[in-house]
């Protein structure tokens, strides 16, 4: 019999809130250990937790960035559980009343046919603390860091519409996108700012019942994720051809190993609703206000990018993966420089170079300005495309304008007639059978010669100007 | 003898602002209110040895007034049930003017009804939690132990009001008006009509029930309009705040861990026997059986927790549509003895305040006054039951019923 795996995913994402959720310590959990702390987020008795506005905004802008339906009342719950990382018993989560529910990401099947993952419900939920575990001489001890304690998190559950390893991944990746966008968190997996736990269960193909999950934590990177799934797939199928029961637990992925491990059974804590945090009534007009922050959003620009510069769909879309590299990109053609032109310099010579250096947009010190520079030369025919990648490697290097560097080093393209007429005279005296082979009729030996001109001008001389003067000199 | 009521005093001068307006006014405590520098361990050994390191934002506005806060009196373990009447003795010797505890119960209309002072319990949201140690976080609230009204009013009218630090409480001015305590007995507004509530009547006994009837006919005499007040559910009160309170208590004494104050066992070989082993050690045998209680319903009848919630709003609506156009509801509060290494049962405590649960489940202001409804051996208080957040009201309306009867 086939099988088909049903995938459902749990994604908690850190919010970049300046302060913790329900106290006014920064939001650092990176900081030296337990130097972000109150008596709030320490839960010492007698503490109230105090909600932070900020927090309730940020969710708000990436449940509407995910196409949910924000609750009109919302309420936190207490999800009790004991453990050295939640000394108060309890951790505040929306369980009953989630801020919002439903709500939906497209992705590209395998086909490459559009897909709509659906999700079930997105609510808030406070970090908990950190536990280090160390060793003080031989005796193992456990410390704890409360720095990351009461830090605000939402947390996304999705329908189990993904149905194998990619599915899951190219979930992870548009989800990734779209809160990116809205600036309110940085979903990085590698960083612990995303994690995600995947629920994954067989049946039989075609087939519309939800059988036992398990449940698998531990993957920290989207890659981990697709691997973590395809193994517990094989791991279950296996089972289930040898007639092994398929039991509800929790595994852990083993990146080393590249298995998963049984960990535990899976635990539900009872949830009850707090009696101190107040519930959360949320009116039309404030959900309207949040709507226009919301910034124009990946499948939106796509369109626009498509429709004003007349990008093609895939330029389009690479030019809008990030909403720092989309805002890059405008402010260059708002420059002057041409967009097809921008987008593929942009995608195959200022990325890599980029990221190779370690930078960012925000932070490169290529700006959209020198970039822009740079590209007009282009386009000028001042200098030819073998120069500007050389320009754009100072242009890392040196804090001078593409002009400077041009003109400095000598990257200035050479199409005086004069000047490159020498070179021709030259090339042809030194490739007689080349020169004999076009005159017979072979079109393609201009290329030949064009390169060895090229390469006496050190990669100076305008290729079309040169080509030109060949023609002309070869009647 | 003072030092058996009080378990801690403050030996620093008395930093009270003399001209302040609590400046004639010496209060004790409760030792679950924090105060900067003070032991607050709450009854409980689960708090044994943990120093406040802020005050509550109600000792910081006492403070600010003036007032001279003496000590801390002995408590029953983090506020459940009574310690005895220590309270009204602290106030009985003359060494305070004013006691201040934690109603989650009735507790302050319970002590003042033993010794024969007055007890208040202001509107739930009014007065500030932050800093205040509690159990039952939706039904507990400042409470004031005081031989006069006057001595509650200008408490209450320091402490009461907004506090940015506590988010639970209303935001006062859109739609109702934080209660003004400072020209309550200045009113000349005549009082309308109090009610009295068929079902509370119906379980009196026979000699309660004159003692009632008495103080009811002398009000009538006075001029005062009585009327007959339904209130359906009265009888499952106790039912509601049991099912809730234990499961609030059971959440809120979750953070009792012995791991960063108060005992810590010494027998344990990893962590999950050190929580089980210290909060074995270190909660009292009631409370224990109340946080197992709360525990029972969180894990394994949460369905009724939640009808106890409806009924709670249920409750709520029905004191609600009972005071329509009343200024008051009365009603007995009796005392029963009540002895804390005895009475280990929920049960017991239950009993003991089953006139009072009303209004810490509805959030309503009551107070209980002394010696006013009498027939031989039978002493009651007698309760009044307010508006929400007529707090000021209820207290003038206090002052013209003593006056009347």
């Amino acid at each position: 019999m086939a099988y088909e795996a049903v995938i459902g995913l749990e994604i908690h994402v850190q919010l970049n809130c300046t302060t913790k959720m329900f106290c006014d310590c920064p939001n650092r959990p990176g900081d030296d250990p337990n130097t972000n702390i109150c008596p709030i987020c320490l839960w010492l008795p007698g503490a109230v937790p105090r909600f932070s506005m900020e927090t309730l905004e940020k969710a708000t802008l990436a449940c509407l960035a995910l196409n949910c339906e924000v609750q009109p009342r919302s309420a936190f719950d207490q999800k009790v559980y004991y453990y050295p990382d939640l000394p108060k018993g309890f951790q505040l989560s929306q369980h009953h009343m989630p801020l919002a529910r439903r709500g939906s990401i497209e992705i590209m099947d395998e086909k490459g046919k559009p897909k709509k993952l659906r999700l079930h419900n997105v609510h808030m939920e406070e970090d908990v603390a950190k536990l280090v575990h160390e060793t003080e001489g031989r005796i193992p001890i456990s410390l704890v860091d409360f720095n990351r304690a009461g830090t605000p998190l939402i947390e996304i559950v999705t329908e189990p519409d993904m149905r194998s390893p990619y599915d899951a991944m190219e979930f992870l990746k548009a989800l990734r996108i779209q809160l990116r966008y809205t600036g309110c968190a940085d979903c990085s997996m590698e960083h612990g700012t995303m994690r995600c736990d995947a629920n994954i269960s067989l049946r039989p193909e075609g087939g519309d019942q939800l059988n036992t999950k398990v449940e698998v934590k531990n993957m920290n990177s989207i890659h981990h994720v697709g691997n973590a799934i395809a193994y517990e797939i094989k791991r279950q199928t296996e089972s289930l051809i040898n007639g092994e029961p398929i039991v509800l637990h929790t595994r852990l992925w083993d990146p080393e190993k590249r298995i998963t491990t049984a960990m535990r059974e899976k635990f539900e804590g009872p949830c009850v609703p707090d009696p101190c945090v107040t519930q959360i009534l949320v009116t039309d007009e404030w959900l309207q206000n949040m709507a226009s922050k919301l910034p124009e959003m990946p499948n939106q620009k796509i369109n626009r990018f498509v429709q004003q510069y007349g990008l093609m769909h895939d330029e389009a879309a690479q030019m809008t993966l990030e909403r720092e590299l989309s805002e890059y990109f405008e402010a260059v053609v708002r420059l002057g420089a041409s967009p097809r032109t921008v987008a593929n310099w942009i995608a195959a010579q200022l990325l890599p170079a980029i990221k190779e250096r370690g930078y960012e947009f925000t932070t490169s010190p290529v700006t959209a300005e020198r970039f822009a520079g740079l590209i007009t030369l282009l386009e000028k025919e001042e200098i030819n495309s073998n120069s500007a990648k050389s320009v754009l490697i100072k242009l890392f290097e040196t804090v001078l304008t593409p002009e400077e560097i041009m003109d400095q080093f000598s990257f200035g393209q050479v199409s005086d007639t004069g000047a490159l007429g020498v070179i021709v005279d030259q090339v042809i005296t030194e490739n007689a059978s080349a020169v004999e082979n076009y005159k017979n009729g072979n079109k393609k030996s201009i290329g030949f010669l064009v390169g060895q001109a090229m390469k006496l001008s050190k990669g100076k001389a305008n290729p079309k100007r040169l080509q030109e003067i060949f023609k002309e000199t070869l009647i | 003898m003072q030092e058996k009521l009080f378990t801690y005093m403050d030996s620093s001068p008395s930093t009270g602002l003399n001209d302040g307006l609590l400046g004639e006014i010496s209060i004790a405590i409760q030792p679950n209110m924090s105060v900067r520098g003070w032991p607050i361990e709450a009854g409980s050994r689960a708090l044994e040895g943990f120093t406040a390191i802020y005050d509550a934002t109600v000792i910081k506005r006492l403070k600010q007034a003036g007032a001279n806060i003496k000590g801390s009196i002995c408590m029953s373990e983090l506020g459940f049930g009574l310690a005895g009447d220590t309270g009204a003795m602290v106030l009985n010797t003359g060494e305070v003017d004013s006691v201040l505890i934690t109603d989650t119960m009735g507790e302050a209309r319970m002590a003042a009804c033993m010794a024969g002072v007055i007890g208040f319990k202001p509107s739930y949201g009014i007065v500030s939690r932050f800093g205040l140690i509690g159990l039952v976080p939706s039904m507990e609230c400042f409470g004031i132990l005081a031989k006069n009204l006057d001595d509650i009013a200008k408490v209450m009218s320091v402490v009461v009001g907004n506090d940015s630090r506590d988010l639970s409480m209303p935001e006062f001015g859109s739609g109702f008006e934080i209660p003004n305590f400072s020209q309550v007995f200045e009113t000349d507004e005549p009082i309308r009509t109090c009610g009295i509530i068929k079902e509370c009547l119906e379980i009196l006994e026979k000699d309660e029930s004159r003692a009632f009837d008495a103080v009811i006919s002398r009000l009538v005499k006075s001029g005062l309009q009585i009327q007959e007040a339904r209130l359906k559910d009265f009888d499952l009160d106790r039912i509601v705040h049991n099912v809730i309170g234990s499961v609030e208590a059971s959440s809120s004494a979750g953070k009792y861990d012995g791991v960063r104050y108060g005992h810590r066992t010494n027998t344990a070989k990893n962590w999950n026997e050190m929580y089980m082993n210290s909060r074995a050690e270190s909660f009292g045998l009631l409370v224990k059986n109340y946080l197992f209680q709360g525990a029972y319903f969180q894990y394994e009848n949460y369905d009724a927790f939640i009808d106890a919630a409806r009924i709670r709003t249920r409750l709520l609506a029905q004191t609600e549509a009972a005071l329509e156009g009343l200024d008051v509801l009365m009603l007995p509060t009796r005392h029963a003895a009540f002895d804390p290494f005895s009475a280990c049962t929920i049960n017991t405590v239950y009993d003991v305040f089953s006139w009072t649960l009303l209004s810490n489940i509805t959030g309503h202001p009551a107070i209980t006054l002394p010696g006013m409804v009498t027939f031989g051996d039978v002493d009651l208080g007698l309760q009044l039951i307010g508006s929400r957040f007529q707090d000021a009201r209820l207290l003038s309306t206090a002052d013209r019923l003593i006056d009347l009867a």
